[in-house]
């Protein structure tokens, strides 16, 4: 697998594709799961399409009463989850690679620019294309269980396409990152790009004859297929269009690299350049963030914490807003389906024909939100250490107990800020929408998801203290899915009462219904500071670096 | 005057992988002391079980007279550290990074922190990852400086500095010293050594294998006579002298080249006895010494061992 730069990039992606690829697989089956259940009686099953064609802002509500159709429009849900990993790889394919310096050495191999530029996209494809295969696969069988009336080729057909859109901003990434300095802005600049191609393609589903807007969007031809529809089918024009796309996108992107310096950018025109910087001596004395451990910490955090913020608030606000709108066709669709009336009263934990009921439902996802944030502000502290960036740090009179406790409150301002702004957006979203709701229960539910964003943080920092940074998030990110799992099917598996209780969200509750358990959160609060004591522990003692 | 520096019986291994074994030295107040030897010998190892950053094995390291594990940070109150391959948050820039580690340190006196980014000529506005590999030598040189300490250890201090800025740096050790400040400097430059300490350690392998002031190791040396005669002299006039370790002939016989540990003395008054066209001494560097100590996976030659 050492034999060529496409080998060895291929392999560096081996469990991306393998973790991606079954990952992204089992969310696509895992709607396909409830569909029967949802439609036991003729009314139920109308009024399931009457419902999903409320929400066809978001996807095309078509047969969402099969199996397929309702895998296909509750995953047009996560196009922005699934573009992720390509728009990550994307932007450090080269970028990163200037970044360490190993691009120098490579490039002083006797093979020229454009080859090594060439092979190391011809991985990130094939690594596409092999998650696409995997996806495909799971989605038939997923299908096969459930009676779907879509056939393997249907399945490979919805990988390939879902394949050909993370083609599509993989290359963005790569080429805007030939603009930028750092991967971190390609990267951020291309996340931006996927809302705002995503906000573009539903512009024609809410605005009639706009249509012209939304086909300026990549993610409008991916949604013309629909392969797991039969009665749809495969739009092939759309797939070659995103194909063109993708390599239209990825030849400029090699185009721009071979003809530039070298840890250098593509020269901008003089206007879009930014004012060039005065070599200065002067000591940056004031900076608040230089201070100490911990404001530093939230220096680093900050940028991060604006964006969680702005995601998990207008996630909270619309769905407080939503859910009033929501209310006449929710009461149908309950009173005629028990099996969603169950599922909505396990997440939610209550009578779903009221709003509270519904919107309990729905917060569930905020926790889960507020935990994928404390997952990535771990992913950074252990890459620092296994980077050796707080070696120098460890070398002052700091012990190595403040410098993770610091590091760790700066983790929980930021989940403290983002649940208060969380909490003042939903208040205002209900006062806007004229939603009568306990405002106790609403501080209760969005304040009380903090409890388990410092729970995972401080099992990610204990098992940084054996892991590395890979290993580590993986870890965590199989923790969170398991609980999510155990939580949103494991009622509806009848799971035992033991099992159930291994899931965080468990003790997280029905607070928006029930209010706060105190010794729910207390005890979730003890057993995170248990595991952070052991992880300081364990950091205090062990060997750095190595 | 008391050691500052003292490591007994010291080990650490990386599981199966060797670190150190029973690594043993002294440096004393004051002194700037060269910690030599060849990549992977155990330089940084040591280093980095001073500096707290790994747990030993077994065996006793204290700094000042505080264990280096146990008392830590009474121990970085003192130091000034430079790591081998120093990594910095990358989007701060050398400016904000020197205040940070200030910060750190609880306070250090501003005017001889910007004296120090003078007399280095640094851009202190742009960012680490901006950096040349030079600029951000000169950025960790100056964070471990900026607060006069007591002790500076320095793994490789000198590595991507170019000569002028390298002599800044021997004048900076060079005035360390002079205010009694202690300095431990690892290096596999001897030059750097040679100039700059009054003692060297040698490792090798994990292990010390010699231990003398840098005047005591090159007095050990052997050094290289070359003679050059008007007529051809035979080898054998040379071979059974005092001092004398070996002979080889050059020039058809017209020129001898010796080997030599002490004294010149029989060589001259031999030589003397033939017409003698010129004759050359060349004194080996501490590099030659060095190279000698690896140039085998033996045990060290034979003059080593009885010096250490």
């Amino acid at each position: 697998m050492l034999r060529s730069i496409y080998l060895k990039t291929l392999r560096d992606y081996r469990v991306a594709i393998l973790g991606w690829g079954i990952g992204m697989g089992l969310v696509v089956i895992s709607p396909m799961a409830s569909v029967s259940a949802l439609v036991t009686t003729p009314q139920a099953r109308q009024q399931l399409v009457s419902l999903a064609a409320s929400f066809a802002w978001n996807a095309d509500a078509i047969k969402v009463d099969t199996i397929g159709g309702y895998a296909t429009f509750k995953i047009g849900f996560f196009v922005f989850l699934i573009a992720i990993w390509p728009l990550l790889v994307g932007s450090r394919m080269l970028r990163g690679e200037e970044d360490r310096g190993s691009m120098d050495v490579l490039l002083s191999l006797p093979r020229p620019r454009l080859n090594v530029a060439f092979e190391k996209l011809a991985a990130m494809w094939t690594a596409l294309f092999a998650m696409g295969v995997l996806i495909g696969l799971l989605a038939f069988a997923g299908g096969k269980k459930f009676g779907a009336d879509f056939g393997l080729g249907d399945g490979l057909l919805y990988g390939l396409n879902l394949a050909l859109i993370c083609a599509v901003f993989g290359c963005l990434a790569l080429l805007i990152s030939q603009f930028t300095q750092e991967r971190g802005p390609a990267a951020g600049s291309t996340a931006g790009l996927l809302v705002f191609f995503i906000v573009l393609d539903m512009v024609h589903r809410v605005v009639p004859n706009s249509e012209w807007i939304s086909r300026l969007s990549p993610i409008y031809y991916y949604n013309l297929s629909k392969p797991l529809i039969p009665s749809y089918g495969t739009n092939a024009g759309a797939m070659i269009f995103q194909l063109a796309l993708a390599a239209m996108l990825g030849g400029a992107a090699i185009w721009l690299f071979v003809r530039r310096d070298v840890g250098g950018t593509v020269p901008l025109p003089r206007w879009l350049r930014l004012p060039e910087r005065q070599a200065s001596r002067v000591l940056p004395v004031g900076d608040w963030s230089l201070g100490s451990v911990y404001a530093r910490s939230m220096g680093m955090i900050a940028m991060p914490t604006v964006w969680w913020t702005l995601g998990i608030a207008a996630f909270a606000g619309f769905m407080v807003y939503a859910v009033q709108l929501l209310e006449t066709k929710m009461s149908a669709l309950l009173s005629g389906s028990p099996a969603f009336s169950t599922l909505i009263k396990n997440l939610g934990g209550g009578d779903a024909s009221v709003n509270a009921g519904l919107l309990s439902a729905m917060f569930f996802f905020l926790p889960l939100g507020l935990m994928a944030f404390a997952v990535t502000q771990v992913n950074g502290w252990s890459a620092d250490e296994q980077d050796g960036r707080l070696e120098l740090v460890l070398t002052t009179p700091r012990s190595r107990m403040a410098v993770l406790l610091g590091r760790f409150a700066a983790l929980a301002t930021a989940t403290i800020v983002i649940s208060v702004v969380t909490l003042l957006a939903s208040a205002a979203a209900a006062a806007a929408a004229g939603l009568k709701i306990d405002e106790g229960h609403l501080a209760a539910a969005v304040l009380g998801a903090i409890p388990l964003g410092l729970l995972i943080a401080s099992i990610g920092y204990l098992a940084s203290g054996w892991l590395r940074t890979a290993a580590d998030t993986g870890l965590l990110s199989f923790v969170l899915a398991a609980w999510f799992f155990i939580s949103f099917i494991g009622p509806e598996l009848k799971l035992p009462d033991a099992t159930l209780r291994l899931s965080a969200f468990y003790y997280y509750g029905t607070p928006l219904l029930n209010g706060l358990q105190p010794a729910s959160v207390l005890g979730v609060l003890a057993v995170a500071a248990a595991v952070l004591a052991l992880g300081t522990m364990r950091f205090a003692r062990k060997d750095i670096g190595v | 005057m008391a050691a500052i520096i003292e490591v007994e019986k010291l080990t650490k291994s990386y599981g199966s992988k060797r670190g150190i074994a029973d690594v043993s030295f002294s440096v004393e107040e004051g002194e700037v002391f060269g910690f030599l030897g060849p990549n992977g010998a155990g330089k940084t190892t040591t280093i980095r079980l001073l500096m707290a950053l790994l747990h030993a094995d077994s065996g006793a390291a204290r700094i000042a007279g505080f264990d280096c594990w146990k008392q830590s940070l009474e121990i970085k109150r003192l130091i000034g550290y430079i790591p081998g391959e120093p990594a910095l948050d990358p989007n701060l820039t050398g400016g904000q990074i020197l205040e940070y580690f200030a910060h750190l340190r609880g306070g250090v006196d501003q005017a001889y922190l910007k004296q120090l980014v003078e007399r280095f000529e640094l851009d202190i506005s742009r960012k680490f990852r901006q950096y040349s590999t030079g600029n951000k030598r000169k950025v960790v040189l100056i964070q471990a400086f900026m607060h006069r300490p007591r002790l500076l250890i320095l793994d490789e201090p000198t590595s991507g500095l170019d000569p002028l800025n390298q002599q800044e740096f021997d004048h900076m050790v060079k005035e360390a010293s002079d205010e009694g400040r202690t300095v431990f400097l690892s290096s596999h430059v001897l030059s750097e050594v040679e100039k700059t300490c009054t003692r060297v350690g040698i490792v090798r392998d994990g292990s010390i294998v010699r231990i003398g002031d840098v005047a005591e190791v090159k007095a050990i040396k052997r050094y290289e006579i070359t003679i050059h005669f008007a007529n051809p002299v035979p080898a054998e006039t040379f071979k059974t002298l005092e001092g004398v370790a070996d002979v080889e002939t050059l020039d058809h016989g017209h020129a001898v080249r010796l080997a030599m540990q002490g004294s010149a003395d029989a060589v001259i008054k031999a030589a003397a006895n033939y017409p003698v066209v010129s004759l050359t001494s060349y004194e080996p560097s501490l590099e030659d010494i060095f190279l000698r100590y690896y140039e085998s996976d033996t045990a060290p030659t034979k003059e080593a061992q009885g010096v250490a």
